[in-house]
C-alpha cells in the first residue's frame, strides 16, 4: 500500500495517535501502564520512539508459520515489507539477518538491541525442553507427611 | 511541496488505470482538538427532548407537622385510613417523592457550531482520511489497499446496482477486510440500548464518497446492505462519518468524480470555494510542520553556537571492563595468566590429592626443641 500525499510529520502523527489509537491497550494495573499491539513495535509499549504507525521508518518482528520469524520494515511510502526467515540452526544467524538488513544501514541503528532480543525471545518460545524436569523430591515436613501416608496406606 | 502529488485511480476491477491531482483540501491543517470540539457538538444535534412528568412526585397534599411531634419537617401525606397517611412526601431523599432536579424539556439539547468551524473541521478530516498512520491508527483494515487516499474509477459506478458488485468491487480495491473487520466485531449492545433499536454495536467500515451528478443514486442502494460500509454524497459531507467519535482518520473510498469535485467544493490554496460563499481553505501556521527537521536544517544549524564542553559521549577513563570474565584484558594485566592457564595450574592442586603426611621424625624434631 502507498501513499502519495502530503506526509503529516511523525511529531503531529503521535500527538494525535498518543492518547487514543486502536493499537493502544490501558490497563489500570501495573501503575497504568500503556502497551501497544502494533505488529511494528518492538517491545509492546506505547511511547514515540517504538511506535510503528507514527514513525517513518519502523522495525517489526513477528512469527512466521512454519517456526520462522519475519522482520517488517516500513518503506517511505508508508508500506510494509515483509522477509521471512526459515528457522534456522543456529539463532545468530537470524539476528545477522535482522541487524544486516536494518541497522547496519542505517535504518533505525536504535531499535537494534530491541530487534534481537524480540527474535531472541520468539526463537526460545520455539525451543522444546532439553529433558524432562526430574520429579520433585519433598523435604522436611512434606517428606515427613508422605511418608507417614505411606506407612498408613501399607497398614 | 512544489509539486501536486498524484493519486493513482482504480478500475471497478482494482486495476490502476488513471491518476488524478491530490485536491488541495488534502492540505488543510489536521487539528484534532478541532474536530473533537466540532464532533462533540454535531453529535448532540440529533437529540430529541426527554423529562420527567413535571407532576412526578407532588400528586398529593403532604403538608409538615411542624415541630413538636418528634418526626422529620419533612412534608407528610395528610389523612387516614390508608398506609399512604403520614409518610414523607415530595423530597428527593423521600419514597415517591420528586427527584433531585426533575429535568426538564427546555434543557439545552443543541449546540451551535459555528459554519466555519464545520468546515475547518471537515477539511482537517478529509486531510486526516488520506494519511495512512492515521488510517490505521482508528483501526481500519487497509494492508491489501493499493494506495490511500483511494481513488475508484466513476465510469461504472453509475450501474453499480447490485450488491454483489459492489462487495466485488470492494474486494477488487482490497477494502474487504475491513468489512470482515465490521462482521465479526457485530456485538449485542449493553443495556437498555437493545430496547430502543439500537441491539447492535459494530466497527465502522469503510466510507464511500461520490458524485451524485454523475455517479447517480443506484451505487448508494447496492452499498447499503453491506456492514458497516456507508455511503455519502461529497457535496454534504459529514463529519459524523468522516471522523466517527471524533476520531481521525476515516477509511474513504472515492469515486473518481467525486475525487474531482473536491478542488470546486472546497476552494484550492489560491481559488476560493464555488460552492460555499466567501469560503477559502484553511492554511497551515507553519510551511513545514516537521520540526525536528526545521531544527536540524543547516540555516538554523549555522546560526547557533556550538555546544558548551562539547559532547560527553566517551567515558573519561575508557570503560573498565573485568578481566574475571574477559580474557584479553586479563592477559592484558597479566601476561603469565596464559601459560598459567595451559598448564593447567589453576587445576593441578585437586588431582593430587592430599598432600603426604610427614614421617614421625619430623614430629620428633619439632617437639624436641
Amino acid at each position: 500500500m502507498s501513499s502519495a500525499t502530503y506526509p503529516a510529520p511523525a511529531d503531529l502523527l503521535w500527538e494525535i495517535t498518543r492518547n487514543n489509537t486502536s493499537f493502544l491497550v490501558k490497563r489500570k494495573t501495573a501503575g497504568g501502564i500503556k502497551l501497544s499491539r502494533d505488529p511494528l513495535n518492538l517491545r509492546n509499549v506505547h511511547s514515540r520512539k517504538h511506535s510503528g504507525a507514527v514513525n517513518d521508518q519502523a522495525i517489526g518482528v513477528v512469527p512466521s508459520d512454519k517456526g520462522g520469524i519475519s522482520l517488517l520494515t516500513k518503506k517511505k511510502s508508508g508500506a510494509t515489507i515483509t522477509h521471512s526467515y526459515k528457522p534456522s540452526k543456529t539463532s545468530r544467524k537470524s539476528y545477522l539477518h535482522i541487524v544486516n538488513s536494518t541497522a547496519k544501514k542505517g535504518y533505525r541503528p536504535d531499535l537494534r538491541g530491541d530487534a534481537v532480543a524480540r527474535a531472541s525471545a520468539l526463537i526460545r518460545s520455539y525451543r522444546k525442553p532439553v529433558k524432562q524436569t526430574p520429579e520433585a523430591q519433598p523435604r522436611g515436613a512434606k517428606a515427613k507427611k508422605n511418608a507417614a501416608a505411606a506407612a498408613a496406606a501399607d497398614l | 511541496m512544489t509539486s501536486v502529488p498524484q493519486i493513482q485511480v482504480f478500475s471497478v476491477e482494482g486495476k490502476a488505470d488513471s491518476e488524478l491531482p491530490l485536491p488541495d483540501v488534502f492540505r488543510a491543517p489536521i487539528r484534532s482538538d478541532i474536530v473533537q470540539t466540532v464532533h462533540a457538538g454535531m453529535a448532540k444535534n440529533k437529540r430529541q427532548s426527554y423529562a420527567v412528568s413535571v407532576k412526578a412526585g407532588h400528586q398529593t397534599s403532604a403538608e409538615s407537622w411542624g415541630t413538636g411531634r418528634a418526626v422529620a419537617r419533612i412534608p407528610r401525606v395528610s389523612g387516614g385510613g390508608t398506609h399512604r397517611a403520614g409518610q414523607a412526601a415530595f423530597g428527593n431523599m423521600c419514597r415517591s417523592g420528586r427527584m433531585f432536579a426533575p429535568t426538564k424539556v427546555w434543557r439545552r439539547w443543541h449546540v451551535k457550531i459555528n459554519l466555519n468551524q464545520k468546515r475547518f473541521a471537515t477539511a482537517s478530516a478529509i486531510a486526516a482520511s488520506a494519511s495512512q498512520p492515521l488510517v490505521l491508527s482508528r483501526g481500519h483494515r487497509i494492508s491489501s489497499t493499493p494506495s490511500i487516499p483511494l481513488v475508484v474509477a466513476s465510469s461504472a459506478l453509475p450501474d453499480l446496482a447490485k450488491t454483489r458488485a459492489a462487495v466485488a468491487l470492494l474486494k477488487a480495491v482490497g477494502a474487504y477486510s475491513d468489512v470482515v473487520k465490521v462482521t465479526k466485531s457485530r456485538k449485542l449492545r449493553a443495556g437498555k440500548g437493545k430496547l430502543r433499536g439500537r441491539r447492535h454495536r459494530q466497527r465502522r467500515g469503510p466510507l464511500v464518497i461520490y458524485d451524485p451528478a454523475t455517479d447517480g443514486k443506484l451505487l448508494s442502494k447496492a452499498f447499503r446492505n453491506i456492514p458497516g460500509v456507508e455511503t455519502c454524497p461529497v457535496t454534504a459531507l459529514n463529519l459524523l462519518q468522516l471522523a466517527p467519535g471524533g476520531h481521525l482518520g476515516r477509511f474513504v473510498i472515492w469515486s473518481s468524480d467525486a475525487f474531482k469535485a473536491l478542488d470546486s467544493i472546497y476552494g484550492t490554496s489560491t481559488s476560493p470555494s464555488s460552492t460555499k460563499k466567501d469560503y477559502s481553505l484553511p492554511s497551515a501556521q507553519v510551511t513545514n510542520p516537521d520540526i525536528s527537521r526545521l531544527i536540524n536544517s543547516s540555516e538554523i544549524q549555522s546560526v547557533l553556537r556550538a555546544v558548551k564542553g562539547g559532547a560527553k559521549s566517551k567515558r573519561a577513563g575508557g570503560q573498565k571492563k573485568n578481566p574475571l570474565t574477559n580474557r584479553q584484558v586479563m592477559l592484558r594485566l597479566n601476561p603469565y595468566a596464559k601459560g598459567y592457564a595451559a598448564a593447567k595450574l589453576g587445576q593441578a592442586k585437586y588431582k593430587e590429592g592430599k598432600p603426604e603426611r610427614a614421617d614421625a621424625s619430623f614430629h620428633n624434631v619439632l617437639k624436641s626443641a
